[in-house]
């Protein structure tokens, strides 16, 4: 299966790589790695535990937010309108190689 | 200095749900150093509950589950897992459990975290071949298989799991009948505004209701075939789900000794009767630290919550304050989210228009926020989060193009 390596910035402003199955969410791979996200919903964009910033260029490859996703982002204290995303969903595909991603404060 | 004692024996954790995979992980990113063993009864890799009674059983779906941690996971932080082998027995004064294989293991600490069954259903016939239950990924796999097109499903109760199933069902052109005992949906879990909002909204999707039915046997030759209530009612089932409820896994803790009234007694730390024995999830029940009542809460906030508390009890740091307590569930892809818990006599205050289907219900107690349900409304949902306990303005929380937020006082 193919993976990728992806830069993971933590609420201590700590940098850690870490790999990244195709067959995860973003999410996942940060729950897999012990990163303190609560992921309450358990992937289903009802929450807004799994926050993070994407950087502002690779922003607009994410993909689109849902309606749910974006009403939940927006009500956070620190949203960001151009690099605020729920990690629970983004697929593979929405980072490439080398991305940087920056767990949002709680 | 002196170094501290790692102890030999392992912190055995009974129940792979959202409550024990927790706690294993917990204690590892607490820097817990002893050895952890995790036990579960299902042979698969721990997995997320959520999507069994939602996308799983959707039209389409794939027929896997995401798994609460890769499989690599444990192994890698030295979690140490039995996989499909149950406890036999807990004994706490020598600090062991048996396994089903007959093996004894020592512990240092115990954490119970068994979670619930599905109450099945207890009448004649209960036990047919095609009367079954939604609890495990076995369950839902079964299931899928069974919701084909034309099919006579017929759901006793309608909760959250009841009408989630009703739901798929529905969408996979099955004939659905859901028999409820009480006068409307989710009457248990919310007020009567969002009860008629979603029955209409499954009748519009072709889903029928018989309110007031005492279901008192199903029939059938070899298999269900019929369920029969007490008013003489007799509907034709090929399926029949019973989702009335769950009763919390606590056999082996009440065997063992521990304090259990409908679920294993627990303090704020997660603590049961006996000092080196934790409980956490479904299976516990607690004093509300928010307004002192006794709850059993049946949602993955509050096993995550009850996880952590345990974890940090063990090494000894202090903990931040739980998350308010939360539940959510997409029926006909219309998404009812609760934060708080609401009492029955709490007042109602409907926010936004029902016709709209986007809106909300605020539960006031003296004044104060206590819980609000969210329909199709995530904005509200956030901000009443964080605004539970606030005394809150009833007339502005009505007053359109108000926020929430701008209605506390």
């Amino acid at each position: 299966m193919s993976t990728k390596q992806i830069n993971v910035v933590d609420r201590e402003g700590q940098q850690h790589v870490v790999e990244w199955s195709a067959d995860q969410s973003l999410m996942e791979v940060l729950r897999d790695n012990d990163f303190p996200i609560l992921a309450s919903c358990g992937g289903t964009a009802s929450c807004a535990t799994c926050h993070v910033f994407l950087e502002k260029e690779a922003f607009p490859s994410s993909g689109d937010r849902s309606e749910d996703e974006l009403e939940l982002l927006v009500e956070t204290d620190t949203y960001i309108e151009n690099q605020s995303r729920l990690s629970c969903q983004l697929g593979f595909d929405s980072s490439g190689e080398g991305a940087t991603v920056t767990i949002a404060p709680e | 200095m002196h170094e501290p004692r790692i102890p030999t024996e392992p912190i055995i954790i009974i129940g792979a749900g959202h409550a024990g995979v927790s706690v294993a992980a917990g204690l590892r990113s607490q820097g817990w150093d002893g050895g952890v063993l995790l036990v579960d009864a299902d042979g698969r890799l721990p997995y997320e509950r959520p999507p069994l009674s939602k996308d799983l059983l959707k039209p389409g779906s794939a027929e896997q589950v995401t798994p609460l941690r890769r499989a690599g996971y444990y192994q890698e932080r030295c979690i140490e897992t039995v996989l499909g082998l149950d406890i036999r027995q807990i004994d706490v004064e020598n600090r062991s459990v048996t396994l089903s294989d007959g093996s004894v293991r020592a512990y240092h600490r115990l954490v119970i975290a068994t979670g619930s069954t599905a109450r099945a259903l207890r009448i004649p016939g209960g036990d047919l071949p095609g009367v079954q239950t939604l609890k495990t990924f076995d369950d839902a796999a079964r299931l899928r298989t069974q919701l084909t097109p034309g099919a006579r499903v017929v759901i006793v109760g309608a909760g959250y799991i009841g009408l989630e199933v009703a739901a798929a069902a529905a969408a996979l052109d099955c004939d659905v009948t859901v028999l409820e005992f009480q006068d409307r949906v989710m009457s248990r879990v919310t007020s009567e505004p969002v009860s008629r909002f979603f029955e209409q909204h499954h009748e519009n999707h072709g889903v029928r209701f018989v309110f007031g039915a005492a279901v008192t046997a199903v029939e059938g030759d070899e298999r269900a075939e019929r369920v029969l209530t007490a008013d003489g009612g007799s509907y034709p089932a090929d399926v029949v789900i019973a989702g009335i409820g769950v009763v919390p896994n606590q056999q082996l803790a009440e065997a063992a000794g521990l304090e259990c009234n409908d679920g294993i007694l627990v303090d704020q730390h997660g603590r049961t009767s006996h000092p080196e024995v934790y409980a956490a999830g479904d299976v516990t029940r607690f004093t509300s630290p928010f307004d002192g009542s006794s709850l059993r809460l049946e949602c993955i906030q509050n096993a995550q919550a009850q996880a952590d508390s345990i974890v940090h009890h063990i090494v000894e740091k202090p903990r931040k304050d739980p998350d308010i307590p939360w539940f959510w569930t997409v029926q006909h892809g219309v998404r009812l989210q609760t934060a708080g818990v609401r009492h029955p006599d709490d007042d109602a205050i409907v926010r936004g228009n029902v016709e709209d289907k986007k809106f909300s219900v605020v539960y006031l107690r003296n004044g104060k926020l206590s819980a609000v349900d969210t329909i199709d409304s995530l904005k509200d949902f956030m901000a009443a989060k964080r605004l539970i306990g606030a005394a809150l303005d009833p007339v502005l929380v009505s007053a359109p193009g108000t926020s929430l937020a701008e209605a506390a006082i």
